[in-house]
């Protein structure tokens, strides 16, 4: 589903951040990317996000070589790919449910088609009680929970997230990740940036550590 | 439809992604609205121009003037009836009538004051011929006639007339400059609008991109928010020009003296429209508003392109 072959980035004329990484993930797994601050982890995400272009190498993701691909492609097959930020990135002025449903108004639908699918998610994710709350009166959880929903709303076939734990609790990190457990467990394939070494533990998937710009799956 | 209800939110209609009440918003707004009112005005005084100069050109194309000049040792009055007789007797001529004293007075009260005396001054009467038909031939020979009578001339007002023609010409063409600058300026500010609305919403388009949405997507967000504003500062600078001339009708109706009022009817017109010219001047609202619209679009696929991969 994702392979990278000797792929490298860099901002501009600054340093190296990926370097000549390969790596091949399959349909359904579910990774846990790590490596210490600055790693690259973030960059990474955002080359699986299609939102950055590698400075070398190459990049297949859905059976199609993202190099060569325009600005309409890129953006139809970031449709199929879901992400949860560590800022959640929600829209102030949209409630709960607008900010979830805003995937799906993206590809179209009214919200006569919407509103179950949304309504069930929110119940969830456990929002049922905030569905018409603005994003300034939810929790650090709760906008997490709103940025997972809206991650999962259109059923992505990849799900990406960055350091989804990094604003919550102990016991809400533990649930989250039980959510994305669950969502692999319907297909999705999931990759988690994440510091927390416990969860890593407990959860037991395989790592993709980032060193040095290079890469190293365990 | 309730016209107070049109921009009320509906509650099942999903909010917009771009919000629309902002300070920026706002402010824009109110500049439309002001660019519309003066973009209506200029509208406006265009029409009645050409409303006052088309009537002007047609009054004096129905009438011609036969000026019989003071000669010492002629008489005025008999000199005005003989006049009156030769312009009937012409063929083409409907009628012909010497303005009486207190006539003439009123045509020059305007000018010299109410305290004017005719009887005092020496100067010259008119008699004013309507036509019905005339061809040049006619008025030659009119104008051969009047040799009788000395000091007698005839005015066909050609000269008066193609000057006025030039004079609308270049009021209208002035008009429709100023008219057009309006509009541009109207555009430009949109274009700077759209560039701050785009930088403060900067991460709602890093959001829309993220989760997939097309640049048409984006840019029919910004150019519906740019179309509601447009509307509504349309609306609201369209019907505050309408109330002006409604009030600057009644001004020249109840609060102008009648000679003022009356010149000034000369000039402009009553203030008043026929129902085509009013709906002529509000259809700037909606061409303001889809020209705000189409601008913001444009601006937000050149801001969306200069965006990277």
């Amino acid at each position: 589903m994702i392979e990278f072959n000797n792929v490298s980035l860099r901002y501009g004329d600054g340093p190296i951040i990926l370097k000549d990484i390969s790596f091949n993930i399959k349909k359904g797994s579910f990774h846990f990317l790590t490596g210490p601050s600055g790693a690259g982890k973030t960059s990474l995400l955002r080359l699986l996000l299609l939102s950055l272009k590698p400075t070398s190498g190459k990049m297949r993701m859905f059976n199609e070589d993202i190099s060569n691909l325009d600005r309409d492609r890129l953006l139809q097959l970031r449709r199929h790919i879901g992400i949860v930020f560590q800022e959640f990135k929600l829209l102030d002025h949209l409630s709960t449910f607008e900010n979830v449903a805003l995937p799906l108004r993206v590809l179209g639908q009214n919200q006569d088609e919407y509103e179950e699918n949304v309504t069930e998610l929110l119940n969830w994710v456990g929002l049922e009680k905030n569905i018409h709350s603005l994003p300034n009166v939810l929790s650090g959880g709760e906008k997490q929970r709103v940025a997972i929903a809206r991650a999962v709303i259109s059923r992505p076939d990849i799900l990406l997230a960055d350091e989804p734990t990094g604003n919550v609790d102990p016991e809400l990190s533990e649930r989250l990740l039980h959510l994305f457990a669950e969502l692999n467990r319907m297909g999705t394939t999931i990759i988690i940036a994440t510091h927390e070494l416990n969860l890593i533990k407990k959860f037991n998937y395989p790592q993709m550590q980032l060193n040095d710009g290079g890469i190293i799956i365990k | 439809m309730n016209i107070l209800n049109f921009f009320q939110k509906d509650k099942n209609k999903p909010t917009n992604i771009v919000p629309v009440n902002s300070v920026t918003s706002r402010t824009l707004v109110l500049l439309i609205a002001i660019m519309t009112f003066l973009s209506c005005l200029t509208f406006g005084g265009l029409i009645l121009v050409k409303q006052s100069a088309t009537a002007w050109s047609n009054d004096i194309s129905r009438e011609i003037t036969i000026q019989v000049r003071p000669i010492e040792g002629e008489l005025m009055d008999a000199n005005l009836r003989l006049a009156e007789s030769i312009a009937q007797a012409t063929n083409g001529i409907a009628d012909a009538q010497a303005l009486s004293i207190e006539e003439s007075e009123n045509l020059l009260k305007p000018w010299l004051g109410d305290d004017l005396n005719l009887t005092e001054l020496n100067i010259p009467r008119l008699v004013v011929v309507k036509l019905a038909g005339a061809t040049k031939d006619d008025l030659e020979k009119l104008k051969t006639e009047l040799k009788v009578i000395k000091g007698a001339s005839l005015d066909t007002h050609d000269a008066w007339r193609t000057q006025l023609n030039n004079m609308a010409t270049t009021f209208i063409m002035s008009g429709s400059f100023i008219f057009i600058l309006i509009v541009v300026a109207t555009m430009l500010a949109v274009v700077f609008a759209t560039r701050g609305t785009m930088a403060s919403s900067r991460e709602i388009v890093d959001v829309l991109h993220f989760i997939g949405a097309s640049n048409k997507f984006v840019a029919n967000e910004f150019q519906n928010r740019f179309l509601i504003m447009g509307l509504k500062g349309g609306l609201i600078g369209g019907i505050g020009a309408m109330l002006f001339f409604m009030a600057l009708g009644l001004f020249s109706k109840f609060y102008l003296t009648s000679d003022s009022s009356e010149q000034l009817g000369v000039l402009f017109g009553t203030f008043s429209f026929s129902l085509f010219n009013i709906i002529a001047i509000l259809s700037l609202i909606p061409i303001i508003a889809f020209l705000t619209a189409i601008t913001s679009r444009f601006t937000v696929r050149r801001f969306l392109k200069q965006i990277a991969w």
